[in-house]
């Protein structure tokens, strides 16, 4: 038996690099708000543990071994205040976001309608951080043409 | 995700090059029905398409919510989301090679909107939600990078559908 592609076992890897990630990351969001907005992000949290969890038996069940997690990572900026914790939570969905559009590209119908579903929960959480809507939430900018 | 000339290459030759040389052998006449355009230029055709109506449907809806005393900073958000639709439609647009001059559409194009304003961001919120499934649901059909754009779009499109939601609330 074959396993799967090389491609698709990279980008399930990444997409769980990037849930791991949101899962450390959403512990420093939460710990800088408090009332409603600490709530969203505790939801967030479980959101992206349960995701985390799913890539990892995805991985498992392709007969991959699921890439273990850091201990610790390093935040793109200080976060002090409750200002710099919801413009982390932008930085972590986009990232989410983009890590699942790798999914999509690779050709397995199943696994591209998953990247696509998780890609799009992932603009909906981001949106309620960023406050406004994007045309192309997880593409950069370098991948559109002009 | 980066630009693929051997794709536009293809594009551009499965759908143009052959009836070209065919034509140039035997006449146009002689060509019979052409064959159906490839699965990829079907899809990118129909979403094309889908993002024309959604600006035209925000012009109507811009038109109404104008016409009511509607605070500016949502007609100010109701015109950043169609100019995303604008964005949408160009980086669609860029990828397709049409062979044949295709009929061209009124760019001014505008749909009636009738109703409240309630109504209106009902029909909206309505129309981008099913625009963002109906994309998920061709995903398996388009070329990957395609395909990226696509589930980015429907990505964009839900969030459309929860902003207008969230307008509607008066949140």
């Amino acid at each position: 038996m074959t396993g799967p592609p090389a491609q698709t076992l990279t980008a399930l890897q990444a997409a769980l690099a990037a849930e791991e990630a949101a899962s450390y990351g959403y512990g420093v969001v939460g710990a800088q708000l408090a009332g409603a907005q600490q709530q969203t992000a505790r939801a967030d949290w479980v959101a992206h543990q349960v995701a985390r969890d799913q890539l990892t038996a995805m991985i498992s069940a392709v007969g991959g071994q699921p890439g273990p997690s850091a201990v610790a990572y390093r935040l793109p900026m200080p976060v002090h205040s409750a200002a710099a914790a919801r413009a982390l939570a932008v930085i972590i969905e986009d990232r989410v976001t983009q890590a699942y559009l790798g999914l999509v590209a690779v050709n397995d119908r199943a696994l591209r309608d998953f990247g696509a579903r998780q890609a799009r929960a992932a603009a909906l959480r981001c949106v309620v951080w960023r406050g406004s809507t994007v045309a192309f939430p997880g593409l950069p900018a370098s991948s559109l043409r002009h | 995700m980066a630009v693929d000339p051997t794709r536009r290459g293809l594009l551009a030759a499965s759908a143009a090059a052959l009836p070209l040389l065919l034509s140039a052998c035997k006449g146009v006449q002689a060509l019979g029905t052409p064959p159906p355009p490839p699965a990829d230029v079907r899809l990118l055709r129909a979403a094309i398409s889908a993002e024309e109506q959604m600006v035209a449907r925000y012009r109507g809806a811009l038109a109404a919510a104008s016409a009511t005393s509607v605070a500016y900073s949502v007609l100010a958000d109701l015109t950043d989301v169609q100019t995303q639709h604008m964005a949408h439609l160009a980086q669609l647009s860029v990828r397709l090679i049409e062979p044949t001059v295709r009929p061209s559409r009124p760019s001014h194009l505008t749909l009636p909107i009738t109703g409240s304003l309630s109504a209106v961001l009902a029909e909206l919120e309505l129309a981008e939600q099913s625009a963002s499934d109906r994309l998920i649901g061709q995903l398996a059909a388009a070329p990957p990078s395609l395909a990226q754009l696509l589930a980015s779009i429907a990505a964009s499109e839900a969030t459309h559908a929860e902003f207008l939601r969230a307008v509607r609330r008066g949140g």
